[in-house]
Formats: C-alpha cells, sequence, structure tokens
C-alpha cells in the first residue's frame, strides 16, 4: 500500500527534524523518516526509552527540536529503514511524477510517494586505515560518542582517544567525566591549526568556552595530549591491548596500554541517497568530500529533491536546523504551496541563522578535511576493506593491473562491495586510487543501487500469494 | 608482564562499563551462544555485550568483528537474534532474546 504526501524528509536529525517542522507548520502534508525508534539524529540522539541521561546542551537543543516537532502535524515513521529510492520529476520539467519510497518498518515493507523530497541523512566518520585497527576494543569516535551520551556506556576502562575534530575533545572530556582512565588525547591537529581557527570558533562564545573548558579539564588531570600526533598501531591478541603513537614529524613512537581506542579522522556527507536519485555532485574537500551540488537554499540538480544538514556541506549540528528550514521553505515554494514574495520574507529568519552558524562549522570542517599523509600509514598487509578482507596490497595490485576507477576497483577485488557498500572503506580505497588516476574526480565513487542498505530479502518479499504462483503450464 | 597480569584482573573486577549517573529500567535476562546475561531492558545488544566482556562477535573475512560505528552503518556487529540476521547496535535488548554470532 502506498500512501502520498506532500513532502518526504529523509532523516531525523537537526536538518530533517527542523525541515519536517517547517513543512508541516505552515500545511503540508509531511512524512519525515529515520532508521531509528525516536527522532535525533547522531548529535542529539535520544536515549531509548525508560533511560534518563544527565541533561547537557546538547540534549537540550535537541529536545527543543522534538517539542517543535512533535506540534508540527508531520508524520513520523519511525524506526524505518529506507531501502530503495526512485522516481522524482524527470529533469526536463513538465511531468509531475513522485519520488517512490520503499523502506522497511517495524511492521514490515513500506512505501511512500512524495511530490518533494528532503534528504538529510547527515554524515558518517572517515577512519583511514592503520596496521591493527580491526582490534576488538578500536571503534569510531562517533561510536564512542554514542555509547557515552545515548547508551550510558563507557567504550573501556581505559581509553586512548585519538583523531581530529570536535569529537576529539567532546568524546576525551565525556570519557574523562564518566569515571573511565584517559591514557592519551591523540590529535592529528597541531596547535597552528587550532589557533587558525579560533577566530571562526570565537562567533560561538558557547562552544569556544566549552572547548576551553575541556582543554582546562584534561590539563587538571595531566591527561597527555599530544599534538601533531598520530596513531601508528593498536596492537594485542584477540582484543586491543595498547596503542603506539608519534609525531606526524617523525620521531620517537610512545606505546599507552588500554583497552579502548577512540578513533575518528574526520566526517564525510552521507550521500548515497542523492547519488542513488541521479543528483549532481562535486569533489569539495573543505565541504567533507564529494558533496551534492546545491544551491543556497538546499536545492539540487534534480527537481523537487532538495539536501539539507551536514549531508549538503560540513557544517555541524548548529546550522543544520537553519538548513533544514531553508529547504523546507524552498519546496513549498516549488510545490506552489508558497507564493515568491512570502517565500523571500519567510526565508530571511534561516538564511541568517545559517549565516551566522556556518562559521564555526567551516572552520571544523577544514580542520575534518582528509589528510592524504594519513594513507603512509596503512602497511601492505592491513585490511582496508573489512566486509571483504580486501588489504592495501590487493588494491595497489588491482591499480596496477588496470583499475582506473572505483567501480572497477570493486569488481577486481570486491572493496566497496560488501554488506557495509563501501561507507566504511570508500574513502581510503578512493584516496589509494586517486594517488595514481590523478585525483578523486577521477576515482570517481561506487555507484549507489537498491537496496541502499541490507534488508532480510524474506521480510520484503512476504508470504508468496497463490496469485504470485506462475501457473504451471501442460506440455504441448 | 606480571604486574600487567595483575593490574588486567584488578581493571576486570573494577566492575561495569555503565556510567553510573544514568537512571536505567529493569533489567532482563538474554542469551549469547546459550550462556545467560543480564541488561536493561532497551540497551542495545551491542553495548549490553560490550559490558558482559564479549568484544569479538565473529570472524570476518580478514578479522575478528567487533561493534565499530555503533550507528547502524558499518555492519560489522552483524549477529543472528531469535535466528534472524541482525545488527547488534540497533537491536535493544529484550527478555528472553537469543543471540549468536551471525
Amino acid at each position: 500500500m502506498s500512501v502520498a504526501c506532500d513532502i518526504a524528509v529523509l532523516g531525523a536529525g537537526p536538518a530533517g527534524m527542523a525541515a519536517a517542522t517547517e513543512a508541516a507548520r505552515r500545511g503540508a502534508r509531511v512524512v519525515l523518516l529515520d532508521e531509528y525508534p525516536a527522532p535525533g539524529g547522531q548529535a542529539h540522539r535520544a536515549a531509548p526509552p525508560g533511560f534518563r541521561m544527565p541533561a547537557d546542551s546538547d540534549r537540550r537543543a535537541g529536545d527543543r527540536l522534538r517539542h517543535a516537532l512533535a506540534l508540527s502535524g508531520a508524520e513520523l515513521r519511525l524506526g524505518h529503514r529506507v531501502w530503495d529510492l526512485a522516481g522524482g520529476p524527470p529533469a526536463q520539467a513538465g511531468i509531475s511524477r513522485p519520488f517512490r519510497i520503499a523502506s522497511l518498518g517495524p511492521q514490515g515493507p513500506a512505501a511512500l510517494e512524495a511530490r518533494a523530497l528532503i534528504l538529510c541523512p547527515g554524515a558518517q566518520e572517515r577512519i583511514i586505515p592503520f596496521p591493527g585497527w580491526t582490534l576488538p576494543g578500536v571503534i569510531g569516535l562517533a561510536a564512542a560518542s554514542i555509547l557515552l551520551k545515548a547508551q550510558g556506556v563507557l567504550p573501556g576502562r581505559r581509553a586512548v582517544v585519538a583523531g581530529v575534530g570536535p569529537l576529539l575533545l567532546a568524546v576525551a572530556a565525556r570519557v574523562m567525566k564518566a569515571g573511565a582512565e584517559l591514557a592519551a588525547v591523540v590529535d592529528l591537529a597541531g596547535p597552528a591549526e587550532w589557533q587558525a581557527a579560533l577566530p571562526a570558533l570565537a562567533s560561538r562564545p558557547d562552544l569556544l568556552m566549552r572547548g576551553l573548558a575541556w582543554r582546562a579539564r584534561l590539563a587538571s588531570r595531566s591527561v597527555a595530549v599530544l599534538r601533531a600526533h598520530r596513531v601508528l598501531a593498536a596492537e594485542g591478541g584477540r582484543v586491543l591491548e595498547r596503542v603506539r603513537v608519534a609525531p606526524l614529524s617523525g620521531g620517537a613512537p610512545e606505546e599507552f596500554d588500554c583497552d579502548a581506542l577512540c578513533i575518528g579522522h574526520g566526517l564525510v556527507p552521507a550521500t548515497e541517497a542523492a547519488r542513488c536519485l541521479g543528483a549532481a555532485h562535486c569533489y569539495a574537500p573543505r565541504d567533507g568530500g564529494w558533496v551534492p551540488v546545491l544551491d543556497k537554499d538546499g536545492r539540487s540538480s534534480v527537481p523537487l529533491l532538495y539536501v539539507a544538514g551536514d549531508a549538503g556541506s560540513l557544517r555541524g549540528a548548529a546550522a543544520a536546523p537553519a538548513s533544514g528550514r531553508l529547504a523546507a521553505l524552498a519546496a513549498l515554494a516549488d510545490l506552489g504551496r508558497l507564493p515568491p514574495r512570502r517565500h523571500a520574507r519567510a526565508r530571511l529568519g534561516p538564511a541568517l541563522a545559517h549565516a551566522h552558524a556556518v562559521r564555526p562549522g567551516a572552520a571544523m570542517a577544514a580542520m575534518m578535511a582528509l589528510r592524504p599523509a594519513l594513507l603512509d600509514g596503512i602497511a601492505p598487509e592491513t585490511v582496508v576493506c573489512r566486509c571483504e578482507g580486501v588489504t592495501r596490497r590487493d588494491i595497489e595490485q588491482a591499480i596496477g593491473a588496470g583499475a582506473r576507477e572505483m567501480n572497477q576497483l570493486g569488481r577486481f577485488t570486491r572493496c566497496g562491495t560488501g554488506p557495509c557498500q563501501g561507507r566504511l572503506c570508500g574513502e581510503a580505497a578512493a584516496e589509494l586510487l586517486a594517488g595514481r588516476v590523478g585525483g578523486r574526480e577521477r576515482a570517481g565513487f561506487l555507484t549507489t543501487h537498491p537496496p541502499l542498505r541490507p534488508v532480510p530479502i524474506e521480510m520484503l518479499l512476504g508470504e508468496p500469494a497463490p496469485a504470485d504462483t506462475a501457473p504451471v503450464l501442460a506440455p504441448a | 608482564m606480571v604486574i600487567r597480569g595483575i593490574a588486567a584482573i584488578l581493571t576486570a573486577m573494577m566492575g561495569s562499563l555503565r556510567i553510573r549517573d544514568v537512571l536505567r529500567p529493569a533489567e532482563v535476562t538474554f542469551t549469547w551462544q546459550g550462556r545467560p546475561f543480564r541488561a536493561p531492558v532497551g540497551e542495545s545488544l551491542a553495548t549490553a555485550l560490550l559490558e558482559a566482556g564479549i568484544r569479538c562477535l565473529g570472524e570476518g573475512p580478514g578479522a575478528p568483528r567487533a561493534a565499530f560505528c555503533m550507528a547502524g552503518s558499518c555492519q560489522q556487529c552483524l549477529v543472528r537474534v531469535d535466528g534472524r540476521p541482525a545488527q547488534a547496535c540497533l537491536v535493544p535488548v529484550r527478555a528472553g532474546m537469543a543471540a549468536e554470532p551471525a
């Protein structure tokens, strides 16, 4: 059974919640879909029902967005994994054709038709492989953040927190506050990079103060904060036991015993949905990598398809709600539900809020941009693609044998063709390829096709109906 | 080496990874490979297994698999829950749930 609506919003993070709220408040029939059972996204992720976490500013900002959403009249489809996107207006305008959204929800498969579609899938973490990164005990910074904030659980009893970007300090501070031992904080960025980011961060004094408070807390506990350092290797038998760390400039490595390594090398916009629908993309490292080509209101190259929040350009959770509202207003205007003059007036507020919020976000995005030097740290025998067990050596051999583009590399080695569909290995593999073929634009990206995420086939098929069975023809 | 071993035993005895100032619902029993464990109802299976000291969730093609992204994206925590494949980081613990490697 297919349900029709004016606007579907994919992803209930800060951008999606604000987009759905804005459109529904103005009278549109809006459906908001998300894989999780509660709205919030990763930045404002809600704790499971029955859990009460200590309040903090992130949670309060999330609660405000959730509250507005609940009052807006938008229909929520939570616990829905969207696995196929199709339809949409053809590139030549004039023909009306809805987007078709297939999902798998708590009650089984569901279909939705929408005249306009706003994509707010957020970002995923980039982790450039290093020897030992597959050892149990090594997790992403974003993963650690989820454990600490949404599950109330420590990643380990003695942790090393490593990588780059705002999550680094946030996770380190939370680990320490929650009572675990912090063995070391290993920051890829040097003092000069933080100094360069300061003027942009100063436009958000609250964030700046929070960052400085975290720094002070680390200093007061005499935690080793190593700047311009990298993790060389994670070591241990069956699980993580220690981490080897060294200055980026070379120099003697240091070892830290630990049972958890939380590491992340920046965020990457989640573009599979926009790519699946054929939106034009460009490679913009300071926006996070491959990003959809958007106008200032989030319109993509496909009519009535919009992208908001980090999925369009990494500007952080603070900028995402304004970006979502701009996309919602543009969709309403393009659907003829908001006259041009009223649209022009309505978009002023969110446009101003967005312009204010993007500065610190852009500074953090620049800091999180991919650092090609990390590629040197992938040993030949290091597994790059975990799903298929493809090593750096396998990738180099395939490139030597003539793989010139990501999909070719996938066919040569199976890299990126497993269940994670390249989400974990894509950045490293593309960067290895780019170094040999002359840039990421040439290396391209893995073609997206349904299912966008793995779904059990028996759940999609359901019970076979007698009519589905073809009659057996009697032999002539 | 001996000191490191003693330190490991001591930290293991220090108890829960669950952060103290969080209010949780009542605990229920679930099983991993037939062994019973307790966890608050609704906690993610990946979290409950981490707390139970089970870090390795299966054998990947290149290395042992463990929960990695905790956000439903990396598929490293794929297990079997009551006979069906499921991502441990997305599955809430229920009373009587039987989980095992995929």
